[in-house]
This record gives C-alpha cells, structure tokens and sequence, in this order.
C-alpha cells in the first residue's frame, strides 16, 4: 500500500527506484563476528587501524581538493586520534582480557568519549561525538560491514545517516536518489550528492527504519516527499515528471553555450554567486561566467579562530583560478549577530541586522580586515580578482576601508608577496542609505553590486523570516523597482559597472525589467542561469524597454509581478 | 632529561587542531615527552589524553623530554607554540 513520508528536500529532482538499506548501526554484524584468539583478535586490530588511517588521510585529500580546509583539519585530528598510543593500549589490554577486536575498539572509544562528555567546555563535549566516530570506524572496519555492493539495477540509498566515504564511492549512474533520516542540509553526503544531483531528502527521522529493502520509492526533491509502493497513478505521474526532467537538463546543458543576449545583440553577464571552491564545478556546468558573489563568511563559520591569511589566500586563488579570465568578485565577510562566532566576540544584541555586522565589524577590527584583505589582494595574482564591501552606508567608509586596502598593499610589497596592484574595489547596495546616495558613492568606489534581499527588507521594514509579515515581502514592490533603478543610472553617469547579486537576479519574472534598467551583471546560484538565459534570450530589447516602463507606472507588488507574469509567462 | 616552561597563547589552546599539530610534532622525535599542566601531566603523543586536559588559552605547561633526541624535540615543539599553531 501506498505510503507518502514528509521530509526535507535538500538536492532537487525526482528519482524513481528501488531501496537499498545502507547499514550504519553494528549490531546485526558485531552478534555475527566470529572473534578468534587474542592474538588473531591482536592482528585484526593492527590491520583496521592501517586502513581507517588510510581512509583518514583520503578524506583529508578530498576535503582540500574541494577547499575546505575546516573538515580536513578534522580529518587530521581524526587521523591522530587513531594514532594515539593511549586508545591503541587501552584496545589492546580489552583484547588481552579476552574482548573481540570490534568490541574493544567500540568500548574503548566509549570510555574517552563519556570523559569528554564530562568536560565544562561545550566545544570539548563536542569532541566525544569525534572519538565515537573513531571506535564505530574501527569496528564497522573489523567486522567488514558498511561497503555498499552495487547491482546491475539502479537504486535508492536509505539510511539514518551516510558517511561521506561511503558517499564519496557512490556510482552516479546507479543511485538515483537518497533518502536520510538524520536532517543536514550541509553534511557531506548532501554536499557531494549537490555536486551530483543526485536527488535527496534528509530529516525523515525514525520512519526511516521501517522501510524495506526492495520496496520501490520515488523521491521528491523538490517537496520532499519519499513516495512508498506508490499507486500505478502516482508512478506514472512521476515518470512523466522525471522524463521532463531529463529534456529540461538537456535543453539546459545546450543553454549553458550560448550567450546571454536579447535579440539585439545587448550582452548581460551571468555570473555564480559561490560559497566555497566546491561550488565552481556546477557553475561551470551551467555556463557561469565569472563569480560575481564569493560569500567569504563560509570561510569563517564554524570554527574557533577565525582563518588565517595562507587558508583564506588559498580558497580564493582555487575560485579565481577556476573563473579563468572572468571577474570573480570577493564579497568580504558579510557577518553579524544573527550568526555569532565566538572569536568576534558579538555581544547579543536586541537588533542583528540593524547591528554591530559585516564592513562595521571588518573596520572596527583591522587586524581580521588586514588578513582578509591581503589574502584577496594576493589571489588578484592568479585571477583577475575584485574586493566588493558588503553593508555600505557612506562614503567616509569606502574611504577607510580603501586606506585599509592601501595599508595592506604596502605590507605585501614588505613581505614580497605576489599581489593586483590594480584590483577594482565596488560596494554593495543593501541599504537605503547607498541606494538614494549612490550617485556619491559611484564616485568612489569602482562597482555596484545590489544585494536585493537586504534591500528589500530594509527598504519595506519586513523580516521575512517572520511569517506575519512575510507576505509583504516583494522585490517587485514600486520603492525597490525605483530604488534600483536610480542605482543603476548613477552608477553608468559615473561610467562604472552595475551588477546584482541578490535572489532578485535569479527570478525570471524580473529579469526583462533588469534588462531593460541596463545592468552589466546579474549574479545568482548556478542552477538558476539557464532560465535566466533563456528569458534574456527571447525577447528583444524594446519590448523589454515598453514592460519596464509599465511596470514602473503600476502601484502595487501584486500588480507587477502580475504583468511579468503574463509577459514571461509560466 | 630536559625541561621546558611554556604558556599557550594561540586563541584556541590545545583544542583539537593545534593538539593534532602538536601531537604529530610530538610524535616525530624519539624521546618520551610529557606534558605538565598544573597538576595532571599526559602523554604529550596521545591526542586523547592532551584533549582531556582542556587547556585554554594563557595555560602554562612544562614539558620534559627524555631520549636521545630530547633537546631537538623541545625546541621543535617550543617552536611550534610560540608561532600560535599558524592561526592568522
């Protein structure tokens, strides 16, 4: 009978197949594991400890391959951990006494895991969850579970949880979906199925044990959904939907080679906004040229110190390289205490995003702002790079944060250090504030770049994570259309380049009147190009010139969306 | 056997990076090392064991090491903290 569950839909798309159970919990294969004499026991222990530092160390190298230097610093205390003469004498003594191998490794692990769990610093407790990891690597090692064999039939992978080994070997071409009970939107296993598009649905929580192996599912990225023994119906219904897809990817892939030109000839760059060198390979997929939003702020989440000059200077080099002769635009780090990080040292404040974030905080503490910079200026070597200052309300800081950029030209030069001499320095225009000066602005910086979801909140006063006012959030709203298109004609009277980077670009429905308004640039998430392009692509600059001109002329949000509607059509 | 005083400055202490860096510096050399933080000393190349301590920033530390490599290996570690771990 059919089943429907409710998930997360993390990666989008349909995948329609049979499920496959991949096994995290030990238990089955540890009451099956014929334990030998300790001294066999002994050996088989040296043995896992061999491989599961080899697999550590491979880990490692994917995880700097894709420039996140934060998991491969994780790997390499992993790495120790598996080293530690401690655990190893401790595994050893259990084996003497009599433990088979796994099990000495499972307790011992336990033993130092409930020592940190006792620990008053939170990032200490953490830690044990690290140890856990160990033991349950050496055991899932010793009783040779956890290796996935793979059919001629393509499958649905099930599990409360996949780990990024495993995730690493899946074969493209046989799994057609994953389905996870554990709710990550970032873990690797879902980073690495992104970078695939594989489809995915994580968060099902404990009814992912009650699915059996063989029973034939449908994943529904886009909802979430996870559709069990469906009805003939539903099944036909999403072949039809999955066979869309499949002629939608490939009218997609033959987009991504053309340019993004209306019917006149008028060129707009499409570009990729990027949180981390891993995010290049699908924007080059979708025929990004250039980067025109890298979010350095990934960088430094999620860790105790913030990233040194050498860490940072290598992701940008990897993203500017990977740009090749196209601009890849630096955004430096946007932020605040909506996402305090504990060396910044955010006090709690009533107002976030009216606070103490992103070029405040970067001119308020110059050693941060330094580093950052000077490893920007050193990736312009190897790229043609552009520093972009999030967050601007006056001139007077574009003026500091240039001297900032100055001072650390001058230490580069000391330090005899590679760097652009030339890079270009542009702003962001999130505030009201930049958007009615930015005629002054324009002539002090050498860019714009709209971020539209802080100026549409800004602009109309609406949070729209708050469900009670989100309804009044629009970027089609009339203060925001003649917001940016001020922006855009200061910028060209002051003869520098206008581009956008908030979600706004990536919305078909607005892209004829960003075409119309004159933008260089249009900056979004990668799987958002092709039907940007399309949309470029098909009309011609003067009808694009009539509906900007009736929009404009309209009083309400609904109204205009109303209109692109009916232009662009759905 | 030689010994060595030493006060953690980096930001984070012997959290789990710098303790991996330090173990594997550790680790390198010969001699025996031991690491003393008030009054619990650990095995300074057992992760595990320097991570159980929970040494924040401004902890002192002494070190002996004993083997034929000793004064080489305190240098080397000396070395290593006083450049805070590489943190920026």
């Amino acid at each position: 009978m059919e089943q429907v569950l409710q998930g997360t839909g993390v990666v989008t798309g349909i995948g329609i197949a049979t499920v496959k159970i991949v096994s995290t919990d030990l238990t089955g294969d540890l009451k099956k594991y014929g334990a030998g004499t300790a001294a066999e026991e002994a050996g088989k222990f040296a043995d896992a400890l061999q491989a599961a530092g080899a697999e550590l160390v491979q880990l490692k190298e994917a995880a700097l391959a894709s420039g996140q230097q934060n998991q491969a610093d994780i790997m390499d205390a992993h790495y120790a951990m598996i080293n530690d003469p401690g655990l190893a004498a401790n595994i050893q003594a259990k084996i003497e006494q009599g433990a088979a191998a796994p099990q000495a490794a499972l307790a011992a692990a336990e033993e130092y895991a409930a020592l940190f769990d006792s620990m008053e610093d939170a990032y200490m407790r953490e830690r044990a969850a690290d140890v856990r990891d160990i033991g349950g690597r050496l055991a899932r090692l010793l009783v040779g579970s956890g290796q996935v064999e793979y059919g001629p039939e393509p499958v649905v992978l099930c599990a409360r949880e996949i780990e990024p080994s495993l995730a690493a070997s899946m074969p493209e071409d046989k799994v057609q979906g994953i389905i996870l009970g554990l709710g990550s939107t970032t873990s690797h296993t879902v980073i690495i199925a992104k970078a695939r598009s594989i489809p995915a649905v994580t968060g099902l929580g404990d009814a992912i044990n009650h699915i059996a192996a063989g029973t034939t599912v449908i994943v529904d990225g886009y909802n979430g959904h996870v559709i069990l023994d469906p009805t003939a119906e539903h099944l036909s219904d999403y072949r039809k939907k999955l066979e869309a897809e499949a002629v939608r990817k490939q009218q997609d892939s033959q987009m991504a080679a053309l340019p993004a030109m209306t019917k006149n000839g008028k060129r707009v760059q499409l570009a990729a906004n990027v949180g981390s060198p891993a995010d290049m390979e699908a924007a080059r997929k979708q025929g990004a040229e250039g980067v025109g939003l890298f979010r350095s702020e990934f960088l430094f989440l999620g860790r105790e110190v913030p990233p040194n000059e050498e860490e940072q200077f290598a992701a940008y080099k990897a993203v500017a390289e990977q740009c090749e002769k196209q601009l890849c635009v630096v955004r430096t780090m946007d932020i605040g205490g909506d996402k305090p990080l504990r060396y910044l040292n955010i006090s709690k404040e009533e107002n976030p995003f009216l606070g103490w974030r992103a070029i405040r905080i970067s001119l308020d503490r110059p050693e941060l702002f330094m580093t950052q910079l000077k490893a920007i200026l050193r990736a312009g070597a190897f790229g043609n790079v552009a520093i972009m200052l999030p967050m601007i309300i006056s001139a007077a800081e574009i003026a500091a944060a240039k001297q900032a950029v100055e001072q650390a030209k001058a230490e580069l030069i000391k330090e005899g250090k590679a760097f652009d001499a030339a890079m270009p320095v542009g702003i962001m225009i999130e505030t009201p504030a930049a958007a009615v000066t930015a005629r002054e602005l324009a002539g002090v910086c050498d860019f714009f770049s709209i971020g539209t979801n802080d100026l549409v909140q800004y602009t109309l006063a609406v949070d729209r994570g708050n469900p009670a006012v989100s309804p009044l959030y629009s970027h089609f709203h009339p203060a925001v259309l003649r917001l940016i298109d001020g922006v855009v004609k200061a910028g060209h009277e002051q003869g520098i380049w206008v581009g956008m980077c908030g979600e706004m670009a990536g919305d078909p429905l607005a892209v004829p009147l960003l075409t119309a308004m004159g933008f260089d640039e249009l900056s979004m998430s990668a799987p958002a190009i092709p039907r940007v392009k399309e949309v470029i692509r098909r009309f011609d600059d003067e009808q694009m010139e009539q509906v900007l001109k009736k929009a404009l002329t309209l009083k309400d949000p609904g109204a205009i969306r109303g209109l692109m509607t009916e232009f662009v059509g759905q | 056997m030689t010994k060595i005083e030493l006060v953690l400055t980096n930001a984070a202490g012997l959290h789990a990076r710098p303790a991996a860096q330090f173990v594997q510096k550790a680790s390198s050399y010969a001699s025996k090392v031991t690491l003393l933080a008030g009054t619990k000393t650990a095995d300074a190349k057992s992760i595990l064991a320097i991570m159980g301590l929970g040494l924040g920033q401004g902890t002192k530390i002494e070190l002996t090491a004993d083997g034929p490599d000793e004064t080489a290996c305190l240098a080397g570690l000396q070395a290593l903290v006083e450049s805070n771990f590489g943190e920026g």
